[in-house]
């Protein structure tokens, strides 16, 4: 018997739907998903006066790290903890299936997060985007990375509070290295180098060529398939990580 | 797919944790149809049997078939044919009733139609109608232990697996649960039930194997476990005073095999042929005490439990009252 995509699809959707249900779509969440790094960004950008392009995509960027990974990287834990994770596991879904869905449901919001951040703000600081295509794209790559990305914190931790400060852990380093304040180019060369190998740096270069280009550049298609391995590689960690814990 | 014959056929099944053997070579068959009980005490390895059957976790070794699928190589089409009720409701709080059977019905890949109708149908057999639209966290413990059970239900599975049904809930709906799932076996599931209330296998199963340390220890019908122990007779005795070892010089007594002390109470076991009720009688008057009870009991399934096992049958009961975690508060609004 071959893969049922189609299957596989649906039931992650289901689940992504449940989780929203559940999870994400709840003031205190969204609260803390925009405030958090608006406030970051604000306190760092607004006396250097930097050019609102690289504001809307550093903010952008930051606003789904923080949005996705708050909820994903404890969504699995609390399931594991009140036994609700049991229940998916006992279903006929694979483990793929569980954990695309899992994954999904910080994507939709990572999506829905950015856009409430990113369309007032162009409007107000009259920033043009130059091909809102290309930025949907790069914002939809990033919320499935950092969504996988909370799948694997979700799937080390055993507790709420290990899962907080793991991310925590990776979210605070990656803001500050990753171009999303300061320019990749202004900051020292080693720096640049562990900026490469951190997925908001692809984020925040994406959103920026997308919003200044108009055209699909070999930098913009780098990004979006750093980003794309990135995510694969999480999730596939984050499967083998579970998988061993359950067995 | 194989061994159609019997709804789980186990051979061989093994499970280690790292170093520490949980599940030990097992075998056993369950035939279709029937209520089938794994008995045995706290860590026996009752839930990882279980959790083995359901496709939750691999085994280390050996095999099982599940209605005719390899757990291990058909895992997905063995879950489509099963139901799994854990030993805790694993409802979702913030979810309603009918919410919570429809998400069930999703996973399980019941048609859209009629996802909805059978979710109400369960609600109604499960006397949950009038809650469908509330939070399950607004529900009592008995409420939300029969939506978990429907919720399992919502495929119309051909086995369903129950993991300590009615641990912690109160005696009505206990009462409730255990007519249920009769109800259920008589409309063809079989039930594969994990119990440490030893009444409870006794009322409802045809069929126990009991499991101590990872081994099944014995296997059989409730009357075959029974009949294990004939030839002994059972006397409960208590006197107007306990005086220090007591216990030992009962064990004394000619024809004496064993005694268990519960509070004041003991329960001697002795050969069938041994006139033990009068060397009783003549042990309490020799010390001075009167005999405030004395009963000869037929064997039950609870003797059957402590002889073959060697534990206390309280073990089983205390330790699971203990060890029963709270259930963790979920508000969906922890951040990190």
């Amino acid at each position: 018997m071959g893969t049922n995509w189609v299957d596989i699809l649906i039931k992650a959707f289901y689940i992504a739907k449940k989780d929203a249900k559940v999870y994400y779509f709840k003031a205190p969440n969204l609260t803390y998903g925009l405030l958090m790094p608006v406030s970051l960004f604000l306190a760092f950008s607004i006396a250097g006066q930097i050019n609102p392009r690289l504001i809307a995509s550093g903010l952008t960027s930051l606003v789904i790290l923080f949005g996705t990974t708050s909820i994903e990287a404890v969504a699995i834990v609390l399931e594991k903890q009140t036994g609700t994770f049991e229940r998916l596991l006992a279903a006929p879904v694979s483990f793929f299936t569980l954990l695309l869905g899992k994954a999904l449901s910080g994507f939709l919001f990572g999506l829905v997060i950015a856009t409430v951040i990113l369309v007032p703000f162009a409007s107000v600081s009259e920033t043009a985007v130059a091909n809102p295509l290309l930025v949907f794209i790069a914002i939809a790559f990033s919320s499935l990375t950092f969504s996988a990305l909370g799948v694997l914190v979700s799937a080390y931790a055993n507790w709420v509070p290990e899962a907080q400060m793991l991310s925590n852990f990776l979210r605070f380093p990656m803001a500050f290295l990753s171009g999303t304040f300061v320019p990749l180019e202004l900051m020292p060369s080693h720096l640049e180098v562990v900026a490469r190998f951190l997925p908001l740096t692809y984020s925040v270069e994406a959103l920026r060529t997308s919003m200044t280009d108009s055209a699909i550049t070999p930098a913009y298609l780098l990004d979006i398939l750093a980003l794309g391995l990135f995510s694969f590689a999480f999730l596939a960690i984050a499967a083998k990580v579970l998988q061993k814990r359950i067995d | 797919m194989t061994h159609l014959q019997n709804a789980v056929a186990v051979d061989g099944l093994t499970k280690y944790y790292g170093k520490l053997l949980a599940v030990d070579r097992i075998d056993f068959d369950v035939e279709q149809g029937s209520i089938f009980g794994l008995l045995g005490p706290n860590g026996a390895g009752k839930s990882t049997t279980v959790g083995m059957l359901a496709g939750l976790t691999k085994p280390s070794a050996g095999k099982a078939i599940v209605l005719g699928f390899d757990v291990t190589h058909e895992t997905i089409r063995a879950k489509q044919q099963i139901g799994m009720v854990p030993e805790l409701s694993n409802v979702y709080d913030e979810m309603t009733a009918l919410e919570n059977l429809v998400f069930a019905g999703q996973l399980y890949g019941v048609p859209r139609k009629e996802i909805r109708s059978r979710a109400k149908e369960l609600l109604e057999i499960f006397g949950l109608s009038n809650r469908a639209t509330d939070l399950v966290g607004a529900l009592s413990k008995g409420m939300k232990r029969r939506l978990t059970i429907a919720c399992a239900l919502i495929h119309k599975p051909k086995l369903l697996f129950l993991d300590e049904p009615t641990t912690g809930l109160d005696v009505q709906s206990a009462r409730l649960v255990r007519e249920l799932i009769r109800r259920l076996n008589k409309d063809g599931v079989t039930v594969f039930l994990t119990t440490h209330y030893i009444e409870e296998a006794d009322q409802l199963c045809e069929q126990i194997a009991i499991i101590n340390r990872g081994k099944i220890v014995a296997l059989g019908s409730p009357e075959k476990l029974k009949a294990r122990i004939k030839g002994v007779k059972v006397i409960e005795v208590s006197f107007s005073k306990t005086l220090a070892n007591m216990e030992g010089e009962l064990q004394h007594i000619s024809g004496v095999d064993e005694i268990h002390t519960f509070g004041d109470e003991f329960r001697v076991f002795a050969k069938e042929s041994a006139d033990i009720v009068a060397d009783l009688v003549d042990y309490a008057r020799t010390r001075g005490l009167a005999v405030n009870s004395i009963n000869t009991v037929k064997p039950s399934l609870e003797e059957a439990f402590i002889k073959i096992t060697g534990l206390d049958s309280e073990i089983m009961m205390s330790e699971k009252e203990r060890i029963k975690p709270e259930r963790g508060g979920r508000s969906g609004n922890e951040l990190g």
